[in-house]
This record gives structure tokens, sequence and C-alpha cells, in this order.
């Protein structure tokens, strides 16, 4: 990672630098490491941005080793991010209703002041009733817990009636609004509840290095218009491919 | 034979048996337990549930299982599962309480207050925490009781409160700041208490800290300047760029409540935050509140109406950044939330108060009907927003003299809501019509066929004397300029007698429109001044005494000296009118 700061970094100041430039510039491989030499980055701050990817997207144990190993401090009580991860862990798993008593559990206020949060959770249990073919059930869900909401709010209405639309097609997986029962629909759901849990805490929803790495492909993407240079292409590696002559 | 109890009419629903199991004695402890977390799941969101279980007597049930847990906290048999009893329990009430003042209304009258209330010092922080949550979601409501700051002991647990580590208790603190705090006396006494200095402390803390301590500053602050200049003292750090910042906060909520405070600071006091930075910049920030789908963006055009009501400068300026297309589109996505709709139409009403683009640039986009269409909606406080909107609107003269609003399907509903049951609704449709009638065509008509006269006369009846001046108000501006055949239409409803009563009103505003409604009536073709000798000239003589009695000093004396002559002829008849007109012209409220 420290890899991928140096190149933000090296990136920014050559941008810079060549504002006043009207033709493009080459930078060999040579120079251009040579300047990723020169920046600096803390160990610190790295470690700070790897606890906060860690606690953010909830990987209790793995966070646990790292603040051992690396002696840094999450900023947030790793007791609360097990509560969180079970919630969000449920979601993923389709029992709803255990990640709902969950919730309330862990603050009740959560579900009570955000309306658009609740349906989406509710809208989710009668995706899964439809799931599991339970069509009756799903119906009366519909119309006993889905309905009233849809009565106070006019795009809960328009939401309910796309879920409600699933039962009306024999072949699921064809119909318009099959995209409701993939696994991305669980996931979008869960990932909504986490970030309200998250906020509950006070804590940031978002860890904050894909915003760094969007920086990084953000300020290639400048520096391309003024210069050739050795660019980062593959995150993954984070291997530098030099520029075309 | 004996006789048998009869049948029951239904099996009992799945509520009343959760219900039934929480107030049976034979339910054993633990399954209270689960009984009360399922009820606690089923309500959570659920307003529909909510108001179901709150018919069923939920409410007096599960506060008598807290009561009796609390009793017996510390000792009693059930000692394991005592405390998550209290937690429940706390959490369900909390729960009915939250947003539903039926559900407030239910815990208050249970007497889960105090109940709660001795639990904020629980040593189990769990406890503390639901049970700070539920006192905190009462005191949202207006329903909670007041909380009296002036007694020395209430101020010294407000002050523990506030300096609680728990961030509920603290939330709880500034709740009750924000509900409570109205008056002057009330805002110096926290300030003295150094509630302030507790309050900026607390804006660094977390998220519900510092939307709690924005929102009681708010109260705090509040159009007092004596607080305002203690607020901005040196000893208070810099607590205004702190708020500043927290106008730039990533949740809006917080951007929302600073925006807020800023917001009362400049209008409590011209010393502050007059620079046109600081207005563009809340103006902007509101502009995108209005888009939050919650309830920030339901609040975010109160705060709007609350800047720039009253002020061309700053109307100039949110006209500028589009915020009338901004509102009008919200219209017409068709938001059906009755708070939203009501902030919408005030905050358009206020941009359209002064600037003649503003009424040009809404009646442009088509928003009128969507004006019309909500005087019949269900909730009066929209009803009434739509009223002032409509009002303002058509102050319009250019729209005014085309006639634009002198049509069925605005006359129709505003004529209906003359008949509304909501005082504030009648005040704003009686403003809105004053104004729609000075129509400088011929339509009145209209509105006299819709029956908007009959209506107005009624109203001039009232007992309550904002109605009446206002619904004098009306009828005054109906007359002005109206040709004599409508002149007749009006008197068959508005009699002489009726006139001569609201010239002697108790009331000197309800005088002074009755008698503008006189000079109305005479002004026109020569014959109009006939009116004026009505019921064999006791009009006249009302007029006369009222101008007589009243302290207007160059009236009196002209007028005084016309009338002890007793001589009715036609000359004398041209002079009285002219003294009475020139009279009418010059009387000033009293």
């Amino acid at each position: 990672m420290s890899y991928l700061l140096n190149q933000l970094n090296a990136v920014r100041h050559l941008a810079e630098f060549e504002a006043m430039a009207t033709s493009k510039k080459v930078i060999t491989r040579e120079e251009w490491e040579k300047r990723l030499n020169d920046v600096k980055v803390r160990k610190e701050d790295m470690n700070k941005l790897v606890m906060n990817f860690l606690v953010t997207e909830g990987y209790v144990e793995a966070a646990e080793k790292f603040r051992l190993e690396s002696g840094t401090e999450p900023d947030i009580d790793i007791a609360t991010i097990t509560d969180r991860m079970a919630v969000k862990k449920a979601v993923q798993c389709g029992n709803l209703e255990d990640a709902i008593e969950k919730v309330n559990d862990l603050n009740p206020e959560i579900l009570d002041t955000n309306p658009q949060l609740f349906f989406h959770l509710q809208q989710q249990r009668l995706i899964e009733l439809i799931r599991n073919g339970k069509v009756e059930e799903a119906l009366e869900f519909a119309q006993e817990e889905l309905a009233p909401r849809g009565e106070e709010n006019q795009s809960f209405l328009e939401e309910l009636e796309r879920t409600v639309a699933l039962l009306a097609f024999e072949d699921v997986t064809n119909c318009p609004v099959g995209e409701l029962l993939d696994i991305s629909q669980r996931l979008k759901t869960a990932s909504e509840v986490n970030a309200a849990i998250l906020t509950s805490q006070s804590h940031e929803k978002d860890p904050k290095l894909p915003s760094l790495l969007k920086m990084l492909i953000w300020a290639q993407n400048q520096l391309d218009e003024k210069a050739a240079y050795p660019r980062i292409n593959d995150l993954s590696t984070g291997a530098l491919e030099d520029p075309a002559v | 034979m004996p006789t048998s109890a009869p049948p029951p009419s239904n099996y009992p629903t799945r509520s009343e048996d959760l219900i039934g199991r929480l107030n049976s004695v034979l339910t054993p402890y633990e399954t209270k337990l689960k009984t009360l977390r399922e009820l606690k799941n089923q309500i959570i969101g659920n307003r529909t549930k909510k108001l179901a279980f709150l018919k069923l007597g939920a409410v007096p049930s599960v506060v008598s299982i807290l009561s009796s847990a609390v009793a017996e906290n510390g000792g009693g048999s059930n000692l394991e599962f005592n405390e998550p009893v209290i937690i429940q329990s706390a959490a369900v009430i909390g729960s009915f309480a939250c947003g539903l003042d039926a559900g407030v209304k239910a815990v208050l009258d249970a007497g889960a207050f105090p109940l709660l209330f001795g639990l904020i010092s629980h040593p189990n922080e769990k406890v503390v925490d639901a049970s700070a949550r539920s006192l905190k979601m009462i005191y949202q409501s207006k329903l909670a009781p007041k909380y009296d700051f002036l007694v020395e002991k209430n101020m010294d647990f407000l002050l523990s409160l506030l300096n609680s580590k728990n961030e509920n208790v603290t939330g709880l603190g500034g709740s009750i700041i924000t509900h409570s705090c109205h008056t002057s006396i009330e805002q110096e006494t926290l300030s003295e208490a150094g509630v302030i200095k507790m309050l900026i402390n607390l804006l660094r803390g977390s998220l519900i800290q510092r939307d709690a301590s924005l929102e009681s500053l708010g109260a705090i602050i509040k159009e007092n300047p004596g607080v305002i200049s203690k607020f901005m003292g040196p000893e208070n750090g810099r607590a205004l760029n702190v708020v500043t910042e927290l106008m730039k906060d990533r949740y809006p909520r917080t951007r929302l409540l600073a925006c807020m405070c800023l917001i009362h600071i400049r209008n409590a006091s011209l010393r502050y935050l007059q620079d046109a930075g600081i207005k563009t910049k809340l103006i902007l920030i509101l502009f995108e509140l209005i888009d939050d789908p919650g309830q920030v963006g339901d609040e975010a055009p109160f705060a709007l109406s609350s800047l720039i009501a009253e002020k061309e400068d700053l109307q100039k300026i949110a006209f500028d950044s589009n915020i009338v297309d901004k509102l009008c589109n919200h219209l017409e996505k068709g938001s059906f939330q009755a708070k939203r709709l009501q902030g919408i139409f005030l905050a358009l009403a206020d941009l359209c108060s002064k600037l003649e683009f503003c009424r040009d640039r809404f009646l442009s986009l088509k928003a009128f009907n969507f004006l019309t269409n909500v005087l019949t909606h269900d909730s009066p406080e929209v009803r009434a927003a739509a009223c002032i909107c409509l009002k303002n609107i058509s102050r319009s003269v250019k729209n005014l003299s085309a006639g634009h609003f002198m049509n069925e399907t605005v006359i129709t509903p505003l004529v209906r809501l003359l008949q509304d049951t909501c005082t504030s609704v009648l005040i704003a449709a009686l403003g809105a019509i004053s104004n729609i009638v000075v129509d400088f065509t011929v339509h009145k008509s209209k509105f006299i066929h819709c029956g908007g006269v009959k209506q107005l006369v009624q109203l001039s009846k009232s007992m309550d004397s904002t109605i009446r001046v206002n619904a004098v108000w009306a009828l005054k501006n109906l007359m002005f300029l109206v040709n004599s055949m409508c002149k007749e239409e009006i008197l068959l409803e508005l009699s002489p007698s009726m006139l001569i009563s609201l010239i002697c009103d108790p009331e000197t505003s309800v005088q002074e429109q009755a008698l503008a409604l006189v000079r109305n009536l005479v002004d026109g073709p020569m014959d109009s001044v006939e009116y004026v000798f009505a019921e064999e000239g006791l009009l006249l003589n009302a007029i006369g005494r009222q101008l007589q009695s009243a302290s207007k000093v160059e009236v009196l004396i002209q007028v005084r000296s016309d009338f002890s002559c007793s001589d009715l002829g036609l000359c004398l008849k041209k002079k009285t009118y002219f003294m009475c007109a020139r009279g009418l012209l010059y009387l000033k409220v009293g």
C-alpha cells in the first residue's frame, strides 16, 4: 500500500509542476522511481488506514490481530463491531427477522427513527418469503406490514409494488424485477443497515482506503493529459507499467 | 336451567394473545421477558402496530411490569431476569413514545415518567441507556411535562445530566432544554448556570451529543440578544467558529441544526453574521438539505423561511440560487408528507412575499395547480400554508388585474375554507381572499355567486376579533371599485344594521376596516352616497358618533360642525359625503 500512496503523491506533485507546460512530457522509469523514493509516508498513518478499513468493514479477528502486531489502536470499540457484524451476516444470509431483532437489541432508536431503512429491511423480508415459495405468508406479510408503510410514503408504495410483482411471475428469473432476488439485493440491504449502525455510533460509514485509491486513479487521469509516466494500472498488484514512448 | 356464557365472537388475535400473556399472573417471568421483546420488535418502526397495541392497553401493562421489576430490583427471586425485563420494558415504552403523540400520552398517563427518571442513575449502563433513550423520545413531544428550570433542584439535576459520561444521558439533557426552554427568563437562567459552556463542550463529542447540543443552544439563544452576546463572549472560546464548522459536517441533521443556530444569531442580533458570504452559504446549504428524503428535508424549508422572512435581500439571493424551482420540483414529485408540504408552501410564501419576479417564476412553473389542489388537504397546517402562499402570490397586481385568480378552481375551495373548523386556516383563507377580491376586472360577481359574501358576513360576526377584522377587510376589498349591481348583491347579505354594529365594534381595528368599507361603498357614481343614509340616517349617525369618539383632531372638528346641521338637502348630503370621505381618509388606527 505504501507504493500506492507514494505513487499518489508523486503524481500530484508532477501534475502541479506540469501545469505550465503545453506539450506532453515523458518521464522514464528511472526518473519516476527516484521521485517515488523521495516521498515519505509514515508507517503510523498506513497502520491507521488499515485498522480503519478492518474495523469499518467488520473484520474483528483481523483487527484484533493487527492491533497486537502493530500496536495501532482502533478508533472504535471492537466489542461493538461483533454486534454489528452479526446483524450484517444475518441479512446476508437472508435471516431478516433475526437481523431486525439484533438491531433492536443494539439500539432500538435506529429502526424507529429511520423509516427508509426499516422499510428496506421489511422489503427484504418479503423477498425472502417469496424466494422460499411461501406465497400466502408473503401476501399476508405484504398486506399487514408493508402496505401501511406504502400508505405513508409514495416512494415506498412504488417499491412495494415492484416487490409484490415478483409473485405475479412463474419464472422469476426472467421477470423485470428479478434483480430483487439477487444476492446483490441482500448485500445492498446489509450495507445500508451497517451504515446506519455505524452512524448511530458516530463512526464514519465508509473506510478511507477506497477513497484514497479513487483519488489515485483520478490524479493519474489528470496527469495523463500532461505527461507520459509509469502508471499503476492494476491496483491489486500496484505494479508500475512503463509509459508508451 | 343454567345459563351459559355467550360464545366468543372471534378467537383472540395474536396481538390480544400477546397482551394477555403480559397481563396474566400465571405467565412465568422468563416468558414475560420474551413477550416484552416480541412486543418491542413488533412495534419498532411500525406506526400501525403501535396504534393497534395502544388500543389493546399495552402501555399500562408494560408500565406495570416495569414498576414491579424496579420495586424488586436488588432483591426478589427473579434476579437473573430482573434487569433484562427493566431494559426491555423501558425500550417498549420508548418506542410507543417515538414520534407518536397518542403513545406519549398513554405513557405519561400510565405513570412511566417518574419510573424512567429513577432509572437514570442505575448501575447497569444498559438500563441507563434504555431509560434515557425513552425519556428523550417523550421529550421530543409537546405533550411532555414542562421542565421548570427556575427550581434550583431541577437545574442541578439538569446539570448532572449534561455532565454525564453517557451520551444518551447528555442527549436527554439536551432534549429537556430544547423542549422546555421558551421564555427569556428561562434562557437567561440556563445561561447563568453555565449551561452554554457545557453545551459548547458537547459540540466536540459524539453525534448524539453534537446534535442535542446544537438543538438546545438554538433554544437558549433564540430571539435573545443578551444571551447571544454571552454565547459569543470570550469565555466560550470560539463558539461561533465551532458552530460554523458544523455547517459543513458530514451528517445532514448536524448541518441543519448548525444552520438554525446561525440563523437565530443572525435574526436576533444585527451585530453578527451580516456579511454576504455567510448569507449565501446558509442559503446554499439549506438548498441542498431540502433534497434529503427524511426528517431533515422536512425541516429545511422551515429553516429557510426563518432565514428569509421579511428580508428582501435574502429572498433575492435565494431566488438567484433557483430555490423556487427546487421547491416546485418537490411539489411535482408528489410528496405526501404533510410537514414537508407545509414547509415548502411557507418557504414559497416567504419568497413571493415582496419580489414580483419570484411570483412570476412560481406561476410560470405551473406550480399554481399544486397550490389549488392542497387547499383541500387533510392537514390544517398544509391548508393554512397554501392560503398564505396564495395570499402572497396574489399581491402581484399584474396577475390580479389579469383576473388569473378569480376563477372557480381558486374561488370554490377558498370559499369552502371559510367554513373550516381551524381558526388559523380561516384567517389564512381570509387573507388570500382579501387580496383576490381586489380584482380590477369585473369578475367579482363570481365570488359573490359562490356564496363568498354570505360566508364573509357570517365570519364578521365571529367571537374571535382576528377573524372579524380579517372578514371585514375582505369585504372592504370586495367593495373596492365594484359596480352598483354587485354593491346591491353585497348589501343583500351585509345589512346596514350589520354595518352599523361593525362600525361600533369594540375592537378599533374592526372599526377602521368597517369605516373603510363604507368609504368604498359610497365611492363611485353620485347616487352611491345614498347608501350612507340608509336606515333613516342611522348609519350616518353611527359614523358620526364614531368619528366623534375617536381621537383624531382634524377629522372631528370638520365633521362635527356638519353633523350638527339637521337640514338634509342635497347640497348638505354632498358636503357630508365629502366630509366623511376626507375624514375616513385621515383616520388612522388608534
